[in-house]
This record gives C-alpha cells, structure tokens and sequence, in this order.
C-alpha cells in the first residue's frame, strides 16, 4: 500500500522514520544523526549506522 | 473567471521530473534568506495574512519561471504596493523615498526566535456541529473558483472519504478574499488513486488532502 499526503495539507506532518538496523543503544545524539530531511517526509530511509558520518 | 493559481500544478503533465536539493542546502544565494526574511517580517506586521500572500504568488503572470524566493519577493513588492506601504519609485530606486505609513506591529529580532516557535496556529473554537463523519463518501465541488482556494483541481469532482476530523480552522479561501476567518470545519479526505488517476494509477495507492467543509458535498 502507498499512501501520499499532498504536501499543500492545511495540518502540516512530519514522517518518524523506521529505526534503522544496528541502531540500537545508540542515545538521542547518534539517533539524530540518522534522521535525514527525505526521511522525515518520506522521500527516503534513515541512514544506517554505518553510512552515518 | 479572472482568477487563476499558477500553482495548482499536481497531477499536470509537463512539469518535468522532480530534482531533489541537496540535502542541507537551505539558500542558493545570499539573497535569498534576506527575501525570507523580510516576508516573514512583513507578514508579522498584520498587514496582510499567509493566504493573502499565498494567492499574491499563485498568481504572479511570470510564476512558472521565477525560483521559489523570487516568487516570495515578487509577491512581497505585490502585497506592499497594494496596500500603499512602498511604491512603485521606490522599489526601482531601491530605498525609501517618502515617510514609511504606519504599521501595526513591527516584529523585534530579540522576539523572533519566540514568534516563529508560536506560529500563527489556524484551529479556533468550534462553533457548529461537523457536518461529515469518518468513513462518510463525499464529492469535492467543481472549479474553477474565482478566488484563491486549496482544493486541488485534480480533485475536482471526485470521490472520496473522510478519513480525519481537524476542527474548525481559519477558511483559507475567505481569509486571502479579506472576508474573515470564517472558520469552517476541516477533514482529511483520503482517494483511491484509480479515482484521482485512472489507468495512470499504480494499483494500491491512496492520496489524501486537507478539505475545508465547504469544498465537500455528500457522495
């Protein structure tokens, strides 16, 4: 199933990206390095732990 | 209808694909944050509201060449010289060339930081019962309207559900025409994507827009 949101929405959203693989026990700060701005509007996937820099 | 949206673009063929920005790129230009700037101070002034700017941009003749901030600015001088508060001299001059009128409000940089993390939330009070329920068909109206409106014109005339209740919410069409809030309920409306696209749909897909109560009529 796809879902699209159209983006002019009066009640603005944001995506919570799926937790990547590997990435527990990592604190807030790792976690947050993770999230990119496609993963957030689901364009795209969290980085994995490793590809973060 | 003399009223048309340069931006009613979804769903049109001929727009090309979509490039995305880098990542962390905010500004092209150095200009550009000072276009937001400015917007953003402007429109704290009260002299105009975002969807009476919204339909300043939609509908600037040069819309489909002009970048996002050049569109801001664009709509900034055409808000500004509606109203009286720069002149035509002036934007060619570049600077000021009378006493600036009187203005409500002037935003203050200590008070910026506070005023964004408010907002200017559109939910108000309700005042009337919602007259559609989750779950319930509904038909958007048809276009075109004579007047800046957010109902997509891929969504006119079709089907669709009521997937959420919001509340009742400043009406963007009434705000932009300066006739008041008018606050109307609103709702999430969820499409099959057969119904929006037909043949051009992918099977499995649903898209859903944010309708005012008066842009729906029972299915």
């Amino acid at each position: 199933e796809i879902r699209v949101l159209d983006s002019t929405a009066e009640i603005r959203y944001l995506v919570i990206p799926q937790r990547p693989a590997g990435s527990q026990g990592l604190d807030e700060e790792a976690l947050a390095a993770l999230v990119t701005r496609d993963s957030m509007i689901g364009a795209g996937l969290a980085l994995a732990p490793a590809a973060a820099r | 209808m003399s009223y048309a949206s340069h931006a009613d673009l979804g769903g049109k063929p001929g727009c090309g694909a979509i490039v995305p920005e880098p990542a962390g790129e905010l500004f092209h230009d150095a200009w550009e944050p000072r276009v937001l700037a400015l917007t953003l101070a402007m429109g704290a002034t009260g002299a105009w509201n975002i969807d009476m700017s919204r339909a300043a941009r939609e509908t600037l003749p040069d819309y489909a060449e002009l970048s996002y901030y050049r569109i801001w600015l664009a709509a900034l001088e055409k808000l500004l010289q509606e109203r009286g508060l720069v002149l035509p001299d002036e934007i060619a001059a570049g600077h000021s060339l009378r006493s600036a009128l009187p203005i409500a409000r002037v935003l203050a940089a200590a008070d910026v930081a506070r005023t964004l993390a408010t907002g200017t939330p559109t939910q108000r009070p309700a005042t009337a019962s919602a007259r559609f329920s989750v779950g319930q068909r509904v038909r958007m109206r048809d276009g075109p309207f004579p007047h800046h409106t957010r109902l997509p014109s891929y969504a006119w005339r079709k089907r669709g559900s009521i997937e959420r209740l919001h509340g009742m919410h400043v009406f963007a069409d009434a705000h932009a025409r300066g006739d008041g809030e008018q606050p109307q309920w609103l709702y999430t409306v969820s499409f099959d994507g057969v119904e929006l696209w037909a043949d051009a749909s992918a099977r499995g897909v649903t898209i859903s827009i944010d309708a005012w109560e008066p842009y729906l009529e029972p299915a």
